[in-house]
């Protein structure tokens, strides 16, 4: 039995590609057999956010042409058996693949793999279109800012129209010191608006950005606050019901020195 | 001239369809496809549409429903009677009174059971009551007044066809901006140390006063 899941967010910018990794590993670290397909043609991304770049020999495109069959563009990550990327092309566009041919993909895809995730371009033009084409479950991901919720809200409008009524929420960035202050919306805010049911609160944290630059994602860092947060959301997409991160209170120093003014 | 496969016709409920008979299925999807795409003026987001419920099977409707729905188009199939009258023999009730005639005269009103998000739009000629929120980035333009059983942060235009005597009553009020009949307001710019505006506390109603759109708490 397995799933189809988009990852998708509207905005650009906010954690989309990251996301796809992270629980494309988290999933594989846990020995689920996953397929990442990059639909985000002409700028991909996700196979250097896994370090796989010089490795791939063809795309996506290549295969809904029907030049090789979809195993020969696979790409297996090197340290996770079980986790497989297709890449898409860095030369075309959007328009080399639709809906129909990407649907069809998939569900050869499905007979092989545990989980196919489908990494989602940002708009909502064609290659929005293409990419929850064929998804079972749409991931909205989205950040605690006016414009990143209301691009969110845009896209769950859209999903409802293209009838894909099972939709799940992760909110990325977050800076709980910012939310205690009121400086930025917290989840009851984001939950007002949008009201779908979240399945992760991901902390901003500086090791996403040097794993990005390492090609290796963060949520195998066992000290990333996180890859705690993508280990619980892998977690709870298995079915298992974990409790939301709190996250550390501002240490006495730290008020002090607010305090005082430094 | 062939007789034409789709018949539009413009109602008080909306839109009526009607098909010619000799038409196939596959000859009226592809009418109603070429004229919805075709971007009319006719066919509003919102726009209730009716067709007649007899010719088709239920996967047929279904078919219709779908691409009424991808449109932004809400599709209701109707029994046809009054459009065919059968011979009155059938009928032993005097054809004097017409039951169809006073229900013409109820208001209609637009029921929307769902949270309306940023970029989606009701228009109508009629009241709206929506059983949901209206997101910041929705829109409401509605010829009567406007309910809404929830959070209202979009823009609303109650009274669009010029009733000044239309409101605006929503569980939390608290528009981007409000317009009844000709006239605007805004919501007041929200304050620097806020992160995000605060919900209102009580029901609220909107509506026109001395000239000017005032808005009060109400109990409900």
């Amino acid at each position: 039995m397995s799933e189809v899941f988009v990852i998708t967010s509207g905005k650009g910018g906010v954690g989309k590609t990251t996301t796809t990794a992270n629980l494309g590993v988290g999933l594989a670290m846990r020995g689920k057999k996953v397929v990442l397909v990059d639909t985000d043609t002409g700028l991909r991304n996700l196979d250097l956010l896994l370090g796989l770049e010089n490795r791939i020999m063809y795309t996506l495109i290549d295969v809904v042409e029907g030049r090789v069959p979809y195993k020969k563009a696979l790409v297996r990550h090197k340290k996770h058996e079980t986790l497989y990327l297709l890449p898409t092309s860095q030369v075309k566009d959007k328009s080399a693949v639709n809906p129909e041919q990407l649907a069809k993909l998939c569900e050869e895809l499905r007979k092989d793999f545990d989980y196919v995730l489908i990494d989602c371009p940002a708009g909502i033009e064609q290659g929005f279109k293409t990419a929850i084409a064929a998804a079972d479950v749409a991931i909205v991901v989205t950040m605690p800012e006016i414009s990143a919720v209301r691009d969110a809200d845009k896209i769950i409008g859209e999903l409802a129209r293209a009838e894909k009524t099972d939709i799940r929420l992760i909110v990325n960035r977050i800076r709980p010191q910012m939310v205690e202050k009121g400086d930025m919306m917290s989840m009851e805010d984001i939950d007002d608006i949008l009201s779908v049911k979240c399945i992760g609160q991901v902390p901003d944290d500086e090791l996403v950005v040097t794993s990005t630059n390492r090609g290796e994602p963060c949520i195998t860092i066992d000290k990333s606050l996180a890859g705690q947060a993508y280990r619980n959301i892998v977690g709870r997409l298995c079915g298992e019901d974990i409790p939301f991160m709190t996250f550390p209170k501002e240490g006495f120093f730290a008020r002090l020195k607010h305090a005082l003014g430094m | 001239m062939k007789d034409e496969i789709v018949k539009i016709k413009g109602s008080k409920n909306g839109l009526q369809m009607s098909f010619s008979p000799t038409a196939s299925f596959p000859e009226i999807v592809q009418t109603i496809r070429e004229k919805l795409s075709s971007g009319s003026a006719f066919f509003l987001k919102g726009t209730t549409v009716q067709i007649p419920r007899e010719p088709f099977t239920d996967e047929e409707r279904e078919t219709l429903r779908k691409l009424f729905y991808s449109h932004g188009l809400i599709c209701q199939s109707v029994r046809q009677q009054a459009s065919n009258p059968q011979p009155a023999s059938s009928n032993p009730a005097p054809a004097a009174s017409n039951p169809q005639q006073p229900a013409e005269n109820v208001q209609q009103m637009v029921v929307i059971d769902r949270t309306l998000r940023g970029g989606q739009e009701v228009r109508t000629q009629s009241s709206v009551l929506v059983c949901g929120n209206v997101n910041p980035g929705a829109q409401i333009i509605a010829g009567g007044s406007i309910d809404i059983r929830g959070t209202c942060r979009g823009i609303v235009h109650a009274g669009a066809l010029g009733d000044t005597k239309a409101f605006i009553v929503a569980d939390h009020l608290m528009p981007t901006q409000i317009r009844i009949a000709n006239l605007i307001a805004r919501s007041p710019d929200p304050s620097p140390a806020a992160a995000y505006a605060e919900k209102t506390k009580r029901a609220e109603r909107a509506s026109i006063k001395d000239g000017q759109i005032v808005i009060e708490p109400i109990e409900r």
